[in-house]
């Protein structure tokens, strides 16, 4: 009797009306939604085929191989006749410069600027506090634009033909030239074939990093302190020694010089004033957010970690530096990396300043006749590729911090 | 008998130094070293400020900035709107704080309620800009500061007296979203005309009339008074329309904004229309529907991952090409459009944060309360989520407040872009830059300064509330 009753009832559950199906529901809606959107993207990329076909744009990606037709700023190598893809090279270049070292100076200023806003001493921490929100409510373009024009073309500095020249002290090269337009620093320069010295000193960072994980395994079996900073280091350095000699000593230092018609800088490391403003401005800005995040982090650490850190008669630097940093850097890592990939993308505003990164040249390159959609979905997918793999990276390094702290 | 403990001896100012300055030997080192360092830094720019700086570019130029290349026949149009978006937002803002102040009493707590002089004080930076402003004109040229002056002082002025409606009794402020939301379309109104768009904007304001004297408790609404709140709305739109035709003037579009108004007005336009987008971005992205979460992510990831500025250009070069041959978008259409599409795939992380940061179980609740999926997420998980990150929101609409500068780049003359009409003309060329820089950057901070003080205040009373 009672699996009679119960049968028709267990039917219904298993069979409800395919319109309240959840299986079948899950499977239109989605088909649904896919067909929308592709219908949408369908329409869209019609328009745009049959738009240029009609003002006859070019729809393939041929000009990437013709003749870029310009000079680049600053680039004097640069041949006009090289195909766009070169141009487009010397862009993602330059992207990277302005990024890499945007991204030192906003580290150490961060640091700085984090720890500064928790310090006892009144003034250091006004002063920080200043700076962190005077920096980050302005946008970075009007402090690139700052730098550029206020600063560099415009500024208190003197024009190419009047540099200040600095000379090393008792010597006539010059460590220093500054005018508005380009500073220049000493540098080195190949006098030889670099192969070689390049292979010494690969070699020499491998084994470097060798000796780290041995002094690291070291410490973990003994206890014994295992100076793996300094251990790489010396690493290093010996290897750039024994590069520098063993392979005929193909580098030498090369100072700055102003040319004879002074209109260049001959030699030695030469900024122009573009790159310039482009890192210390994203450099500054992204140092005030910096700092937010490392002073956040800090307060994050639980008091009772510094309190233990006390408690075994650890002096203020050693609590900072072996119980509070080192948990605080794990909960910064994320927000960080996200700033970094914000200021690499924030290069892309060197346009405003001439800098002739990979959008302000494909800018200038498509004001020339190539193609913009083409154009720009390569530099979409530089940008792209560039911050997909970083987060993947740090998805990564994310999971491995975690179970660490397990 | 009791002893009282000898009260601590006064701290006196020297006492302070000592404590805070010279505590140590290398505190007192740094503080040595950095006190003259930040005096004489802070002299410079004083010195800048009140004597070196050349300000003439900005002096004569003050209705450039706030206005821009606007008629100047017609600016009255833009002095009006900003003020009725701000009385607009004042309305909403005081309707609201003056809510969550009612809930907080009946569930026992003591909160303050803010005042007027309270919430200027907050804002302090953007009356130092209205300061800055006054200090520019000279006593020869008060009549080129009307203008700037009426637009931002008025606009913080009526935001105040919006701010009053506050005061409204209980029940009656459910018409406060009716005033915002009516103020909001006149404001638009005023620049565009009042014909613009036909029925649509009454169409909004009747719909928002008819959800917003709704009866409280739905179970308490019968067909009657149903009626009655029906006929209160169409009286109310009939009487928006009756006096639109008495003061029927042609408008004009958007695309002739510029200047700090265009600033404004971009942010705000492209976050409340990436709002929604985001929201669905957010929920597609959550889903358990692979087909709506690979093509959230994808888009969320794309947007992310590349620089506004290769958006902008995208959409300068090509958003004209996939819309049909006939349609045309001006640029400013199209730079809202972009900024839009760029802010909603921000907003959905965002809200995709909130929806992860709240407890399983309360869905798990609804799900025991037999509720199907759709109200859960609507009366359950959504308000929950979304209250949790207004900061976050607030933040993001500061840094795109921030990010409108970018628009300079396309040749769109926003606040930033001003500054090359300004030094294209005869007196300024190549004068003054750094004046004018400095003016721009005072401008964008005073705004973005006070909305993050806002937001770290909403911060902290969430926090408090949880």
């Amino acid at each position: 009797m009672t699996t009679e009753t119960q049968e028709p009832q267990r039917r219904n559950l298993a069979r409800p009306p395919f319109y309240r199906d959840v299986r079948v529901i899950r499977v239109v809606s989605q088909l649904l939604a896919v067909l929308v959107v592709f219908a949408i993207a369908f329409w869209l990329v019609n328009n745009l085929i049959s738009n240029m076909n009609r003002l006859g744009i070019s729809t393939s990606f041929d000009f990437l191989f013709g003749p870029t037709n310009t000079a680049i700023p600053y680039h004097g190598t640069f041949d006009p006749r090289s195909p766009v893809w070169q141009m487009a090279l010397v862009g993602i270049k330059n992207t990277f410069l302005a990024g890499f070292f945007g991204v030192i100076l906003a580290s150490v200023m961060g640091l700085l600027v984090g720890i500064s806003r928790l310090s006892d001493n009144w003034l250091v921490a006004r002063l920080a506090t200043f700076y962190v929100e005077l920096f980050r409510n302005i946008p970075p373009l009007v402090i690139i634009i700052f730098f550029g024009f206020a600063v560099f073309t415009f500024g208190p500095f003197p024009i190419f033909s009047e540099s200040w020249e600095l000379k090393v002290p008792g010597s006539v090269n010059n460590f220093l030239i500054i005018n508005n337009d380009r500073w220049g620093i000493p540098g080195f320069t190949a006098t030889g074939a670099l192969v070689g010295f390049w292979a010494i000193l690969i070699f020499g960072v491998i084994v470097a990093a060798y000796v780290w994980l041995r002094r690291t395994k070291h410490f973990e079996r003994t206890g014994q302190p295992h100076h793996r900073v300094l251990w790489f280091t010396g690493v290093v350095l010996a290897s750039l020694v024994l590069a520098y000699f063993l392979t005929g000593q193909p580098v030498d230092m090369s100072w700055p010089v102003i040319s004879e018609n002074r209109r260049r800088v001959d030699g030695g490391f030469i900024a122009n004033w573009g790159w310039m403003s482009v890192t210390f401005a994203l450099g500054l800005y992204t140092a005030s957010h910096l700092g937010e995040i490392i002073r956040g982090s800090i307060l994050a650490v639980h008091q009772g970690q510094s309190e233990a850190g006390n408690a075994l008669a650890l002096s203020a630097f050693q609590r900072y530096r072996f119980v509070i940093l080192p948990q605080a850097m794990r909960i910064a890592l994320p927000p960080t990396i996200n700033q970094y990939l914000n200021l690499v993308k924030n290069t892309s505003l060197g346009t405003a300043v001439g800098y002739a990164e990979i959008t302000a040249l494909t800018k200038t390159s498509v004001g020339n006749g190539r193609p913009a959609f083409q154009s720009f979905i390569i530099v979409m997918a530089v940008y792209l590729t560039f911050s997909l793999s970083i987060s993947l990276v740090l998805n990564i390094v994310n999971r491995r911090l975690e179970l660490e702290s397990r | 008998m009791t002893t009282t403990a000898p009260a601590p001896p006064r701290e006196t100012s020297l006492d302070w130094v000592k404590k805070n300055l010279f505590r140590n030997w290398w505190s007192g080192l740094i503080s040595v070293i950095l006190l003259p360092l930040s005096l004489y830094l802070a002299y410079r720019a004083l010195r800048f400020l009140f004597v070196t700086g050349q300000w003439d570019a900005v002096r004569v130029n003050l209705t450039l900035f706030m206005q821009g290349t606007f008629s100047r026949d017609e600016q009255w149009r833009l002095i009006s709107q900003i003020m009725i978006f701000a009385l607009a937002f004042g309305i909403g803002l005081g309707t609201n704080s003056a809510a969550s102040h009612d809930r907080a009493q009946d569930a026992g707590l003591d909160v303050e309620r803010g005042t007027i002089a309270g919430t200027l004080a907050r804002m302090w930076s953007l009356v130092a800009f209205i300061g800055l402003l006054l200090f520019f004109a000279t006593t020869d040229d008060m009549g080129n500061l009307i203008n700037p002056f009426l637009f931002v002082g008025g606009g913080l002025v009526m935001g105040a007296v919006g701010y009053q409606a506050r005061r409204l009794p209980r029940r009656f402020r459910n018409v406060g979203w009716l005033l915002t939301m009516t103020f909001l379309v006149i404001g638009f109104q005023i620049v565009s005309g009042f014909d613009a768009g036909g029925w649509v904007p009454l169409g909004i304001i009747f719909g928002v009339s008819a959800y917003s004297i709704a009866p409280v408790d739905r179970f308490e609404a019968s067909w009657l008074r149903g009626a009655l709140r029906f006929a209160a709305a169409l009286i109310v739109v009939l009487a928006i329309r009756a006096v639109y035709a008495a003061v029927d003037t042609p408008g004009i579009g958007w695309d002739d904004w510029s200047g700090l108004h265009l600033t404004l007005m971009v942010s705000a336009i492209a976050i409340v229309l990436a709002f929604p987008l985001g929201l669905l971005l957010a929920l597609a992205r959550r889903s358990t529907l692979p087909a709506l979460r690979i093509m959230a992510t994808a888009y969320i990831e794309v947007i992310r991952g590349v620089p506004l500025i290769t958006l902008l250009f995208m959409g300068q070069f090509i958003l004209g090409f996939v819309v049909p041959q006939d349609v045309t978008l001006s640029a400013i259409t199209r730079a809202i459009a972009v900024m839009t599409f760029f802010s909603a795939a921000y907003i959905a992380e965002i809200v995709r944060g909130g929806l992860q940061a709240l407890p399983k179980g309360q869905t798990e609740a609804g799900q025991a309360l037999g509720l199907a999926p759709p109200p859960i997420m609507r009366r359950i998980v959504l308000p929950q989520a979304l209250t949790a990150v207004i900061p976050a929101m607030v933040g993001q609409f500061i840094s795109l407040f921030k990010d409108s500068s970018l628009l300079s780049i396309i040749a769109v003359l926003e606040f930033l872009g001003v500054r090359k009409i300004i030094h294209a003309q005869e007196a300024f060329r190549g004068v003054g830059i750094a004046e004018t820089l400095v003016f721009v950057a005072i401008g964008y901070w005073a705004f973005a300064f006070a909305m993050s003080r806002e937001s770290q205040r909403l911060e902290r009373r969430l926090r408090v509330s949880r």
